[in-house]
């Protein structure tokens, strides 16, 4: 049975923890406490270690998610849990303050996880912002990172169907750049 | 509007005075502080050479993970944390009926017992201190 392993990150009040207890399939094991910093997201709880899913994409893959406290202050854990994932979703809420650069922010701070399997990004609570602002988005996105592919899609991180073209997008692309490396490292044996 | 937890006045002034005795209690504190639950350190006392914000934050994730195991494995409410280390050991504890954990430092020159007794009388000390609170924050809403 082959393995992935997927991180989510992306700033507080996202929806990381939301989209993996719509993507899990078993419980999902949560680490949230008692949100005292309401002026940063107005919720009543912040996640300060991880959460943990899995989902079975079918009899013969499954994949592990994991979620980051949003929060700088917790960037050791993005530190231990970037260590095991190939790839990194990447949420960032449309209403934050300056979505797109928070978006660049955490992709340069991921970008071990853009290199080594991949980023997808998933632009949430884009129903509350106009929309014409997300074309945008992605536009000032791929202004500032020309050289890097990154897929951009809005998500509502409540919905299961959302996620799924995310994380299976995701998916592939670790495949494929796994694939590529073997392949790479097949015919660089050869040359040898 | 409601106060943040880690500005409160009342969290810092009863937590540094409840932190006044731990040193007494337990000479090889080398720091200690109290936490909120999402990782803002409230106040702290000794180590100045330690990061206190970074130390809460690690503290209570270290705090969540214990209580997801607890949780996971239906063994009821977690009552401490211990992380023992060949050159010391760190306690947490939480504070009943507040939203505080108080988390320690100390050297190995002090057994890991008498530390956790220091650690939850202290924790006490702050929940009979706030009770006994009557300062002008604490007006009825
Ligand atoms: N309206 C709306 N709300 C959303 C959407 N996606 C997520 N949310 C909400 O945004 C909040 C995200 O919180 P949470 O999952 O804790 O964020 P985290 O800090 O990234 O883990 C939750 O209250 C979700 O229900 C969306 O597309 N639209
Ligand atoms: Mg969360």
């Amino acid at each position: 049975m082959s393995e992935h392993v997927i991180l989510f990150v992306g700033p507080m009040g996202a929806g990381k923890t939301t989209a993996i207890r719509a993507l899990s399939e078993i419980e999902v094991v949560s680490t949230e406490a008692a949100n005292s910093d309401r002026d940063a997201s107005d919720k009543p709880t912040t996640t300060v270690a991880l959460d943990y899913g899995e989902i079975n994409v079918n009899a013969a893959e499954k994949v592990r998610l994991y979620g980051v406290p949003g929060q700088k202050r917790f960037d050791f854990m993005w530190s231990i849990l970037a260590e095991r994932a190939e790839g990194a979703l990447l949420l960032v809420n449309a209403d934050a303050e300056n979505p797109v650069e928070t978006a660049i922010e955490y992709v340069k701070e991921f970008y071990a996880l853009y290199e080594r399997g991949g980023i997808v990004i998933g632009l949430t609570r884009a129903d509350l912002v106009p929309e014409s602002l997300i074309e945008e988005y992605a536009n000032a996105l791929a202004d500032e990172m020309p050289d890097v592919l990154i897929p951009v899609f809005t998500a509502d991180a409540r919905s299961n169907a959302d996620m799924t073209v995310l994380l299976m997008t995701l998916v592939a692309n670790v495949e494929l750049k796994q694939a590529v490396m073997a392949s790479r490292a097949l015919s660089s044996g050869r040359a040898r | 509007m409601t106060i943040a937890t880690h500005l409160d006045p009342k969290y810092i002034s009863r937590g540094e005075l409840a932190l006044s005795g731990l040193k007494d209690l337990a000479p090889s504190l080398s720091f200690a502080t109290f936490l909120t639950e999402d990782g803002f350190s409230v106040v702290s006392i000794a180590g100045a050479a330690l990061d206190s914000n970074r130390f809460a934050s690690m503290a209570s994730s270290t705090q969540a993970l214990a209580d997801a195991v607890a949780r996971e494995l239906k063994l009821g409410d977690n009552e401490f944390v211990i992380v023992a280390a060949e050159q010391g050991h760190v306690v947490q504890v939480r504070v009943e009926g507040h939203p505080l954990i108080l988390a320690a430092l100390f050297t190995d020159k002090e057994t890991i017992g008498k530390s956790l007794a220091a650690a939850r009388r202290t924790a006490r000390r702050l929940n009979v201190f706030l009770s006994a609170y009557t300062g002008p924050i604490d007006l009825p809403e």
